[in-house]
């Protein structure tokens, strides 16, 4: 065999042992195996002396160039073998993402945003008031005489001066009213106070939305449609209403309105006492002396008002039990909204 | 309310089962519930005769008794109690019953003796408090039977009135609406009483000082009468209510309230001096004890019951404990008035006291019929239930009648108000139901006399309500749709604020929501500033005052978090804080606030990046954030004068107004927490920045040409202002020169030397016509520099 094609049969065995590798392992050994001090490359080139003189520079440039191209494919090898492993090495899916803080909104404000959303869509605007009041716009304008009992419904919290911590979102219709002329159309959500022990089932401060409309020829039944939407929107289509009658002084007739438990589907649980109802808004037409504490004539206008409890509404909606989980702010709590 | 259902059926025919009529009330505005009020004992309890009883072989004070229960079952019985004797018919607890949640009666052995069961006790079967020997039964109880059977229950409607109906606070007012209700009739006794006793007018005199507190004053007086236990009828039917039976003078004086709704009030005639009554309002400082022995001071607003000498009773709302019926009185004057409603419920007020008496006449009484009806009443009944007799008249002092009112509906208006036409027929029969009178039925209109135990009633609307909750409430039709008149007048305050919201859950806070009662102190130590504004009856200290700022509520609630070991807490609160303002109508003055506070590190613990603990400049640039969104431009920062200890504060102004305040609280500050990072918190005025906000967003051309970014850095002395030298670039930046960040700021003593300190700004210059070139840039960028060197001292780095 001449050394020329002793060459080649190197080259090829090299290039059949290249493409069996798998590791960087392997490219080591292959290398020291071939491009070693005792390597085979090497030892052909000491064969060099043996090789007759005319042909030495002819074998010198092909031993020159299979040892350039063994060291390149190994070098391309080795690369290759580098660049996968560093790349395993840069991304390990398995390890976690960072930890973002979980933002979350307050259920009481979101059930206030998805319930004004609501109105928003029955074509209600939204009006403010304070939260410190007077005598006058949450009793007075509001039907409620002096030294009368109806002022026991609600214990009231006094401020220094004259003020009154208002007990219901009601002042806003009378506030609004006399600022505006009619139709009128609002909702008004807000905090108001109760002075009532604190317990499992009442808090000293809540948030109530109210309602008022006003125009020629509204009547019940346009109360009833308007409140019947929103239940529907708000507990889902399936519920019931049930309107009782009842008192307030600024609505005449009035009513209390039940909803069927959405919980139980009417059929009686522990959250509705077994009745399959749920009280959960009051509601009634202006009454007369409402619109006459405001100016409007009661004659030419006919108008409708609700309030209803936001943290009662949430809490059926969210199964929570106790109200001053909703005051206490643990975010353990907060980030599950 | 309590209303008895048997006592009910005496006036009036009931075909509802009880659920059923409870529901039609609640319907109508009487929200009732039904109780089946009574005793009962646990299950398994039955009658049993004693066949024979032996002494226990084993213990001196148990007999082994032979019990019959029934069905041919003799049990033996091992029993305790001393007075166990053969024939006796007994209680008998079988095997199986339980007596109490841990006391199950099983099959025991009693010192050698198997017992089957337990002769009871009263207290043993929870019917009272005897332990002395077991119950004896009459002899007429059937041997087998369950004890539960013989024992009496009555059905009562617990109704939660509101308060305009004072006249359903009686059996006559809850009759009359299941009348109208239920379309049946009723009807109320005659009283016939026997006169047999001396002229009235020979015995006592009345006087009324005041007509307007008490526009009328009846009484009658009867003699020789006995004072004792109630009969049994009466005492059932005072218990079934929920009443304490007393004596036979007192029950059937509330038995007649019970039944009417009048308050009535029965005087030991002999004790009142003069023999006379007198009606007067009380002098300041006037003195009185009530019957439950409660010495009171009076004030000029208290109308009082008076005999020729002294106060007997505080009118209306309680007796006096002088004159009070007790087991040696022998004459008794009844009272039988009608107060004015305002001041009952002041004088009630004032004494901290309310009664079933002035809860009734606060609300309203009936000054007419009802008023003569129970004077009668409770005579006719104190003469059958304690003798005596009755004197000849009555005394009435009704110097001016109070009239029914005449009010008319026209049928029109029922439509008007609710959608829904009702046939006049149904409507008139309803008004005659309740007790109204019919003056006028036209074809139009229905005009009524309104009784005057129907204080509500005085206008059109208040007929329409009376038709429609018990003609309709679940009749009126829900409307599908709806007439709307919508306001051009779109709110922008609930969308801005919701959007802050969503601004701050989007970083990863968590919205609170505090109460708004805190300490003084709390509210004191607000950083606005402000004078509290302090509750006049507050629940308790803690919560005596309105809040001043919402950074006092964050920090409470911060506590409760750590005591908790929550980590990385970041919170939000948006609400009302308020301020004592005397000038304002309310007393008042309302800031709408947004209050943030952070402790902990930017990112939480992880694997990768090392995290920095939050500081001033986190707020800095939320601030810039919100005020970039909402176009506020102007906004400074002033480090904040006066601030407390442990803590560095910076102001935030728009146009010189101090809109708010960034404040770092160091660990020290929270000595019990025991924090890790120090807590940062911030405070802005909502009420400016929606004044302030760019209502209306303009688009701007943005600019199609690339930018060129330079780097300067520069060292300064330590005194400088990052501000002003950012200030300086921009003023000589050009036109072109649209952003300006600092990238880098370091302090080095040893390379850049003592008090020195290395900022490093890159800039970015574009222009909106065409592509900018090097050269230009590069004038820019030395003029910048030379303005830094000769106003700031700046060498480059």
């Amino acid at each position: 065999m001449s050394i020329f094609d002793e060459i080649g049969s190197v080259a090829e065995n090299f290039h059949n042992k290249l493409d069996k590798i798998i590791d960087q392992e392997q490219i080591v050994d292959l290398k020291n195996k071939y491009l070693g001090r005792k390597g085979i490359v090497s030892n052909l080139f000491s064969q060099i002396g043996k090789v007759a003189a005319e042909n030495r520079k002819k074998v010198g440039k092909s031993l020159n160039s299979l040892k350039n191209e063994l060291t390149k494919k190994i070098n391309e090898k080795d690369q290759q073998f580098s660049v996968s492993e560093e790349k395993s090495k840069k991304t390990d899916y398995s390890l976690p993402g960072y930890s973002f803080n979980k933002g979350s909104q307050h259920p009481i404000t979101q059930s206030i945003d998805e319930m004004l959303d609501i109105f928003n869509h029955l074509g209600f605007d939204i009006a403010y008031g304070p939260e410190v009041e007077t005598d006058w716009y949450n009793f007075g304008s509001l039907n409620f005489p002096k030294n009368h009992p109806a002022r026991d419904m609600q214990d009231t919290f006094y401020t220094e001066g004259s003020g009154i911590l208002r007990t219901h979102t009601s002042p806003v219709q009378t506030r609004f009213m006399t600022k505006n002329k009619p139709p009128v159309r609002i909702v008004a959500p807000g905090r108001v106070y109760r002075n009532e022990a604190i317990s499992p089932r009442s808090y000293c401060v809540f948030n109530q939305i109210e309602g008022l409309y006003v125009d020629k020829d509204v009547t019940f039944s346009d109360l009833r449609g308007t409140l019947d939407m929103f239940c529907k929107m708000y507990f889902g289509s399936d519920v019931k209403l049930k309107f009782r009658t009842s008192y307030f002084p600024f609505t005449e007739p009035s009513a209390e309105v039940d909803v069927s438990c959405f919980l139980c589907d009417g059929k009686g649980c522990r959250v509705c006492k077994n009745t399959g109802w749920l009280e959960i808004l009051g509601c009634g037409m202006i009454d007369p002396n409402v619109f006459k504490s405001v100016g409007y004539d009661p004659e030419k206008y006919n108008g409708f008002a609700f309030g209803l409890g936001v943290e009662r509404m949430a809490m059926l909606k969210l199964g929570i039990n106790d109200i001053r989980i909703l005051y206490e702010n643990d975010i353990e709590f907060l980030k599950q909204f | 309310m309590k209303v008895s259902l048997s006592w009910l059926q005496q006036y009036i025919k009931i075909e509802d089962k009880p659920e059923i009529l409870a529901k039609k009330l609640t319907l109508a505005g009487l929200e009732a519930t039904v109780n089946i009020v009574g005793k009962s004992v646990p299950d398994k309890v039955v009658i049993g005769q004693v066949l024979s009883v032996e002494k226990h072989p084993n213990a001196d004070k148990l007999s082994v008794c032979k019990v019959n229960v029934g069905d041919n079952e003799e049990l033996t019985i091992v029993c305790g109690a001393s007075n166990v004797a053969a024939d006796q018919k007994v209680p008998v607890a079988l095997v199986g019953s339980k007596l109490a949640s841990d006391f199950k009666i099983k099959k025991t052995k009693l010192r050698g003796i198997e017992s089957h069961g337990m002769i009871c006790a009263e207290d043993e079967l929870g019917l009272g408090n005897m332990h002395e020997g077991i119950m004896v039964l009459d002899n007429d109880y059937e041997i087998g039977k369950n004890y539960n059977d013989y024992l009496e229950k009555e059905i009562v409607f617990d109704i939660d009135l509101t308060p305009n109906r004072p006249d359903c606070m009686s059996h006559f007012g809850v009759v009359r609406e299941i009348a109208a209700i239920t379309d049946s009739k009723y009807k109320f006794n005659k009283i016939n009483i026997n006169e047999s006793g001396k002229k009235i007018e020979d015995l006592t005199k009345i006087n009324i000082e005041n007509n307007e507190a008490c526009p009328r004053y009846t009484a009658r007086v009867i003699q020789n009468i006995e004072v004792k236990e109630s009969p049994k009828w009466l005492k059932k039917r005072i218990e079934s209510v929920g009443l304490r039976s007393i004596n036979n003078i007192v029950d059937a004086s509330n038995y007649v309230m019970i039944e009417t709704g009048h308050p009535l009030h029965t005087f030991d005639f002999d004790k009142l001096s003069g023999h006379e009554i007198n009606v007067r309002f009380a002098k300041s400082g006037e003195q009185f004890e009530t019957i439950d022995h409660v010495k009171r001071k009076l004030s000029s607003e208290m109308l009082l019951i008076c005999d020729s000498e002294k106060p007997i009773a505080l009118a209306g709302i309680m007796g006096g404990s002088f004159s009070e019926v007790d087991e040696n009185t022998k004459n008794v004057l009844v009272e039988s008035a009608y107060f004015n409603p305002a001041v009952i419920r002041k004088g009630s007020k004032l004494q901290q006291l309310s009664t079933d008496s002035s809860k009734r006449f606060e609300r309203g009484t009936d000054s007419n019929d009802t008023l003569i009806y129970s004077q009668n009443r409770l005579t006719g009944l104190i003469n059958e239930v304690a003798g005596g007799q009755i004197a000849k008249g009555m005394i009435d002092i009704y110097p001016k009648k109070i009239d029914e009112k005449i009010v008319k509906l026209r049928f029109s208006k029922i439509k008007n108000i609710t959608g829904l036409q009702i046939e006049k027929q149904e409507i008139k029969r309803i008004f005659i139901a309740l007790g109204f009178e019919i003056t006028e039925f036209s074809d139009d209109n229905i005009s009524v006399k309104v009784p005057t135990f129907r204080p509500d009633i005085e206008r059109e609307i208040d007929l329409v309500e009376e038709v429609i909750r018990i003609n309709s409430m679940d009749k009126i039709p829900t409307l599908r749709k709806i007439n709307i008149s919508v306001s051009e007048n779109v709110d922008k305050l609930h969308p801005f604020l919701k959007s802050i919201r969503n601004l701050f859950v989007g970083m990863g806070f968590n919205e609170t929501l505090s109460n708004s009662l805190v300490s003084e102190k709390m509210a004191k130590s607000g950083i606005w500033n402000y004078k509290p504004l302090k509750i006049q009856n507050p629940l308790s200290k803690e919560m005596d005052t309105l809040r001043t700022d919402i950074i006092q509520s964050l920090l409470a609630n911060l506590k409760i978090n750590v005591l908790r070991k929550r980590e990385d807490i970041r919170l939000f609160e948006i609400g009302k804080t308020i301020e004592k303002e005397s000038r304002s109508e309310t007393g008042a003055k309302e800031h709408l606030n947004l209050g943030v506070l952070v402790t902990g590190t930017v990112w939480g613990l992880n694997w990768n990046e090392k995290s920095k603990p939050v500081n001033v400049y986190y707020f800095k640039g939320i601030v810039n954030l919100i005020c970039e969104k909402y176009g506020i431009d102007n906004v400074k920062y002033k480090e904040t004068k006066n601030c407390e200890n442990n803590s560095e504060s910076v102001s935030i102004y728009i146009q010189k107004k101090e809109i708010g305040r960034i404040i770092k609280y160091e660990i020290s500050k929270f000595d019990k927490l025991q924090l890790d990072y120090p807590v940062i918190v911030m405070e802005i005025n909502l009420d400016t920045m929606f004044k302030k906000r760019n209502k209306i967003q303009k688009y701007r051309e943005i600019s199609l040409y690339p930018s060129i970014m330079r780097d300067i850095s520069v060292v300064i002395d330590k005194t400088k202002m990052a501000k002003d030298l950012l200030d300086e670039i921009k003023t000589n930046g050009g036109g072109n020169l649209i952003d300006v960040i600092i990238y880098d700021r370091f302090i080095d003593h040893e390379k850049l030397g003592k008090d020195k300190i290395s900022l490093s700004f890159r800039l970015e210059f574009r222009s909106k016509e065409r592509t900018l070139k090097d050269n230009e840039i590069d004038k820019i960028m030395e003029k910048i520099f030379n303005k830094l060197l000769t106003n700031y001292g700046a060498q480059l780095r």
